[in-house]
């Protein structure tokens, strides 16, 4: 089993990579491989939105630098984790920089899901998606927002993906603690 | 008053996001509005593009950000320019309150599909001291061309709600309700929107010269 962990931790985030490290431990202990990606380390340039994916080169961005490998190990993956900084409700820019390159991996022709439209899927199986939130203190609006963006985005997949968000964590003992939680929930087991 | 539009589609002027954008900023300049127009993918370039534009920011009396909806939320660009704001949050809230409008549009036939870019956009107002104006989204943006004439009913409706929501604005009002109903009004049946989209990315494949089929997988295992 893999496990593929997209880390959107910005340089000054505190919270970020506590959440991060305990994660990976965490998964660690349940899996054979786990590959972490610190998007800020990488060269991931920004969609263009030219399409080119789905009617140049179906199925692969026309962009050639760090995402296409991100993406190779993604599909390659059962379980893919994004660990984000809550950002006004989204995510922070360096991961939405990666999920705006995610569309490839999705069909361009129209569907219908939970009775709205959405996109075919590409791949036969796509990885189980978990998501960590980072906040620096409480804001039940701010994370009632992040968690139904996270819905909208596993309409998309076609499944359901699993959220928390962190508020203030940033002793380790705490972070692992939400991370087996989380992983529990998504039935990621051993 | 002074207005700045934000265009937070890479495809700058060629976007849908410009073409509504810039028809609303028609509207508020014939109501006595300034308007200054920022692409906003090109003034991160550098710091100091960045900088002239978040002063301009400071220095407005509404912002007036207009995108697509990518992944149900703002485009990476846009969040990066929004993340570099609140980096100066203390000079937007300190230079007065400008207030924060939205024009988003997405590529599904359900307007509702953009809540979540507008939620955050409204958050993002609240955590900046922004007032909040309000937004108009929509769906079926795959069908906005170049010319709002080409559109079902000669996109009438969304017209008439750039024109109440400029109206509106100017007068320093929120978006009318009105306005974000009309906005949203499907401009075609669903099942025209998606059986045409469906037919345009083979179109779009053919001019292209595509090699692979539609649904090739690249990194399919085995």
């Amino acid at each position: 089993m893999k496990a593929l962990v997209l880390d959107g931790g910005r340089e000054c985030d505190l919270l970020t990579p506590v959440a991060v490290l305990e994660m990976i431990s965490a998964l660690g202990e349940r899996m054979d491989d786990v590959e972490l990606v610190p998007l800020r380390e990488r060269a991931i340039a920004m969609c263009t939105g030219c399409f080119g994916c789905w009617t140049r080169t179906p199925g692969e961005c026309v962009q050639k630098d760090d995402a296409r490998e991100v993406l190779r190990s993604y599909v390659a993956s059962d379980f893919a984790v994004y660990v984000t900084p809550v950002t006004f409700g989204g995510y922070s820019s360096l991961l939405k920089a990666m999920l705006d390159r995610c569309i490839p991996v999705l069909d361009p022709r129209f569907t219908v899901v939970g009775g709205e439209v959405h996109h075919r899927l590409r791949y036969r199986r796509y990885p189980k998606t978990i998501v960590l939130g980072t906040l620096p203190s409480p804001d039940p609006e701010t994370e009632r927002l992040f968690t139904s963006l996270v819905a909208r985005n596993g309409l998309n997949l076609h499944q359901t993906f699993e959220a928390e968000v962190l508020v203030g964590v940033t002793d380790p003992a705490s972070a692992r603690r939400y991370a087996d939680q989380l992983l529990d929930r998504a039935g990621v087991t051993a | 008053m002074n207005a700045l539009l934000l265009i937070g589609s890479p495809k700058g002027k060629k976007s849908a996001s410009y073409m509504l954008g810039s028809k609303l900023a028609d509207g508020l300049r014939d109501h006595g509005v300034t308007v200054h127009e920022a692409i906003v993918h090109q003034e991160l370039r550098s710091e100091e593009k960045t900088g002239r534009l978040l002063d301009l920011v400071d220095s407005s009396d509404l912002v007036v950000l207009a995108f697509p909806l990518y992944v149900d939320s703002l485009p990476a660009q846009l969040t990066r320019f929004l993340e570099q704001a609140v980096g100066r949050g203390d000079r937007v809230t300190h230079a007065g309150r400008p207030r924060l409008a939205v024009i988003v549009q997405c590529g599904f036939p359900e307007a509702h599909q953009c809540d979540t870019a507008v939620g955050i956009c409204r958050r993002f107002a609240e955590s900046t001291g922004l007032g909040w104006a309000g937004a108009l989204a929509m769906g079926m943006g795959g069908s906005l061309g170049e010319d709002f004439r080409k559109l079902p009913g000669g996109g009438k409706n969304i017209l008439d709600a750039l024109h109440m929501t400029a109206k509106s604005l100017a007068g320093e009002c929120d978006v009318p309700d009105e306005a974000k109903s009309l906005f949203a009004r499907q401009l075609m049946p669903r099942w025209l929107y998606t059986m045409g989209g469906n037919l345009g990315w083979r179109l779009q494949m053919r001019e292209n010269k595509a090699k692979r089929p539609i649904g090739y997988r690249p990194y399919a295992q085995g």
